[in-house]
């Protein structure tokens, strides 16, 4: 039986070009800040999980290492977790797991990335393989671009429709990211601003389209007995999720996305969630494009397959709506994609705990925390939680 | 721990300088082989673990190329990346919470198609203070070897046995990429790569790739007669800067500390029966026996000279052929938990070793030793 996990502790850098920093010093800023909010010292931690996209994004090899004395990680256990874009979700599963174990009462989970130090897209590029897929589906929008095509065509929603309902999704997370002060793109946006960006791969255009940023995010995860020792503000981990899929995009159905699908319904299974559109206070769902969060919607059972767009129109996935998504702003404003899933962790953390300041969602007690990655390949989910 | 964690099988392909079957084949061949010999269907699997590195693979975000080819295809699973034991490790904690009964552990390195090991560790040292100096891990691990040298003074000769009888090991394991009978002034003659490192104390780098599958122990039981057990575990890493740490004490003796107090091991040089540790030099064999305790600090070469470390003798350490038989960078690691278990089993064919009750597997990344990681393992 797995044991209880808590997290005691987060902390979030100041994200967008950080030129202020160098990496090691970046990820102490986040490290530095969970110690803070937890009321803890590097000494008090057990063990570290560090994690971030491919060594090829900053040039560095073995990056977690580089990090080791940032982190506080010297003559600690330390393992490194990198699962591409869900990188930040799978660094928390593997905090989680290091608790739930048994072996740990006290882990530090880090994840972060620094974008601005090379050519992202350059380096997603070679995600694909070389030798049928890269030639024509290299870097990130061109597959997110193909699956919202699939997935509209699937379901015969108008192009129009569609369209309108991607740009209230990204005027919805940039007014949001003006509340966050982590967040990376803080701009004021009108509907008719996304409809006139520029196109970046059909439909997607440049507000469609999260940025690249530099950015950490730390967390510190504890055993229920430490949890309960520390008395401080407390969420716990109620159930985690995670499939991967095949490596050939044509391989698999993205539309009704299996990888999804299983990694929603593992969370909740083990969370008791029987109804997650009722059940669920809030959602930080990873949207790197806006097209593809309404896809995520309907495979984490929030409506029917085909009804992703209703959400959008009856404002329920809005602030002030029935299930807010992405109060943060959003992967869609800000993405240091090592660390983007863990920032999504730490945001529902500070909803349940009431620790979410101007970007709170009023008397918030659940809440989900997704990221993916791979070739439209991985899916995890985090439930999370201010009851035990 | 309450519940324990056992192995069930290992696989592992015939390593060489290039193979020919890409990344998806080879870890496709070795888990297909794998649950073959189980007698299980990839159903029956709760979760998929693999190991391998971008830099080492070429590709960016390494599992995506080979997540379905291993086994992983709508699972769960995860990558750990650069040491492969960090994926026995996590498949381990994995079990142990309960979510799943089994895990399949998967690493994999095809070094033939990376840029050479002194170009990628490079990479590794800091942009800004070290890597201009060109510190690469032949580098810091020759730095190593000379403050060795110059503390407790062994011979070249000493130190060259190490690798006459690794290679002279290797040549009996049929998995291995190299192997062979030679004199200690082949390996003396050898030129010189970074001194005091000769090309021969180097093994050089190899593709590989392996697979095992861990159980909780009721499971095990029920799919192998010939479970190997998980007694202990333990990792740790040092300090970010090489010249902060102590290259002759560093996270080697932490990890080793971790392991032994989780498996309850009291004198390993007494309790231990068999090593495979991961041998980056000739040297750092002789290193890594003193900081796991096997002997006391400079006294290592001597348990060489001594032949105590031969395939016949008290402490066989690499009766595989450790990384002189193969070294798939990042694979390695996980190669050694599976020779190790194949001692345990008695299923190691010519380089068997008798009475094997608690053996102990070690892998390495990182600068000059950064990171370690040790397994005790026992039947």
């Amino acid at each position: 039986m797995a044991q209880a996990v808590a997290i005691v502790g987060t902390g979030q850098t100041e994200c967008g070009r950080r030129t202020d920093v160098s990496y090691p010093e970046l990820v102490y800023e986040a490290v530095s800040r969970a110690f803070d909010d937890a009321g803890l010292v590097p000494d008090d931690i057990e063990a570290v999980v560090a994690g971030s996209m491919p060594p090829a994004m900053e040039g560095v090899n073995n990056p977690h290492l580089y990090w080791a004395d940032a982190m506080g990680a010297g003559g600690k256990p330390l393992i490194r977790t990198a699962t591409c874009g869900s990188t930040g979700i799978s660094l928390a599963h593997t905090g989680f797991y290091h608790v739930a174990s048994g072996m740990f009462d006290l882990v530090l989970v880090v994840g972060a990335e620094k974008m601005y130090e090379g050519d992202p897209q350059g380096t997603m590029a070679t995600v694909a393989d070389p030798f049928f897929q890269r030639p024509f589906l290299a870097g990130a929008p061109g597959i997110f671009s193909l699956q919202s095509n699939e997935w509209a065509h699937r379901y015969g929603i108008e192009e129009k429709r569609v369209r309108m309902a991607a740009a209230q999704l990204s005027v919805r997370n940039h007014d949001d990211a003006l509340l966050n002060p982590y967040a990376h793109i803080r701009i004021k946006i009108t509907v008719d601003d996304v409809l006139n960006s520029r196109i970046i791969a059909y439909p997607v255009r440049l507000l469609d389209v999260c940025p690249a940023s530099d950015g950490a995010c730390a967390v510190i995860m504890a055993s229920e007995r430490m949890a309960k020792k520390l008395g401080r503000p407390t969420a716990w981990i109620k159930g985690v999720g995670y499939c991967g899929e095949q490596a050939f995009f044509s391989e698999g159905d993205k539309v009704v996305w299996q990888s999804a699908i299983n990694a929603a319904k593992s969370a909740y299974s083990q969370a008791g969630i029987t109804n997650p559109r009722k059940d669920l206070d809030l959602a930080e769902v990873y949207n790197p494009f806006t097209f593809q969060e309404m896809l995520f919607y309907e495979c984490f059972g929030f409506c029917d397959f085909g009804h992703g767009c209703d959400l959008v129109e009856q404002g329920v996935v809005m602030r002030g709506g029935d299930l807010p998504c992405d109060p943060s702003g959003g992967t869609l404003c800000t993405n240091p994609i090592g660390a983007t899933g863990l920032q999504r962790v730490s945001e529902v953390v500070l909803h349940v705990t009431e620790k979410a300041g101007d970007r709170q969602i009023p008397g918030a007690k659940t809440g989900l925390a997704h990221a993916m990655g791979g070739l439209d390949q991985f899916n995890g989910i985090m439930i999370i939680s201010s009851v035990l | 721990m309450t519940q324990r964690v056992a192995i069930v099988d290992f696989v592992q392909t015939k390593h060489g300088e290039a193979l020919e079957e890409n990344v998806r084949e080879l870890t496709f061949g070795v888990v297909r082989k794998l649950l073959d010999r189980v007698d299980m269907d990839r159903s029956e699997i709760g979760t998929m673990i693999s190991s391998s590195a971008d830099y080492w693979q070429g590709t960016s975000c390494s599992n995506s190329y080979y997540y379905d080819a291993a086994g992983g295809n709508l699972k769960s699973g995860s990558k750990v990346t650069e040491d492969s034991v960090f994926a026995l490790i996590y498949g381990m904690m994995r079990i142990l919470s309960g979510h799943h009964r089994t895990a399949l552990v998967v690493g994999v390195t095809k070094c033939s198609e990376c840029p050479s090991e002194n170009t990628l560790t490079n990479l590794a040292a800091d942009p800004f203070f070290h890597r201009p100096v060109g510190l690469n891990t032949v580098v810091a691990e020759a730095l190593q070897a000379r403050m060795y040298l110059d503390q407790y003074g062994p011979s070249e000769e000493q130190i060259a046995r190490v690798v006459v009888k690794n290679m002279s090991n290797a040549e009996r394991n049929p998995y291995s990429h190299r192997g062979g009978k030679f004199s200690i002034g082949e390996i003396l003659s050898s030129s010189m790569m970074a001194a005091p490192l000769r090309c021969m104390d180097v093994p050089s780098t190899s593709d590989g790739a392996c697979a095992l599958l861990l159980a909780d122990e009721h499971t095990a039981r029920q799919l192998t007669d010939k479970p190997v057990f998980i007694h202990g575990i333990g990792w740790s890493v040092d300090h970010t800067y090489i010249g902060d740490r102590d290259l002759l004490n560093g996270a080697l003796p932490k990890a080793a500390e971790m392991a032994y107090s989780r498996a309850g091991v009291k004198n390993p040089s007494k309790e231990i029966d068999v090593v495979e540790l991961s041998d980056v030099t000739s040297f750092h064999e002789i290193m890594w026996m003193e900081q796991l305790g096997l002997c006391d600090a400079g006294n290592g070469f001597r348990l060489v000279e001594q032949g105590v470390t031969a395939l016949d003798g008290r402490l066989p350490v690499n009766p595989s052929g450790g990384l002189f038989g193969a070294n798939p960078f990042v694979a390695r690691g996980l190669i050694r938990v599976g020779e190790a278990c194949l001692q345990l089993r008695g299923e190691a064919g010519d380089h068997q070793v008798p009475r094997v009750n608690k053996a102990l597997a070690h892998s390495v990344h990182g600068l000059g030793g950064q990171s370690h990681s040790v397994v005790i393992l026992g039947n």
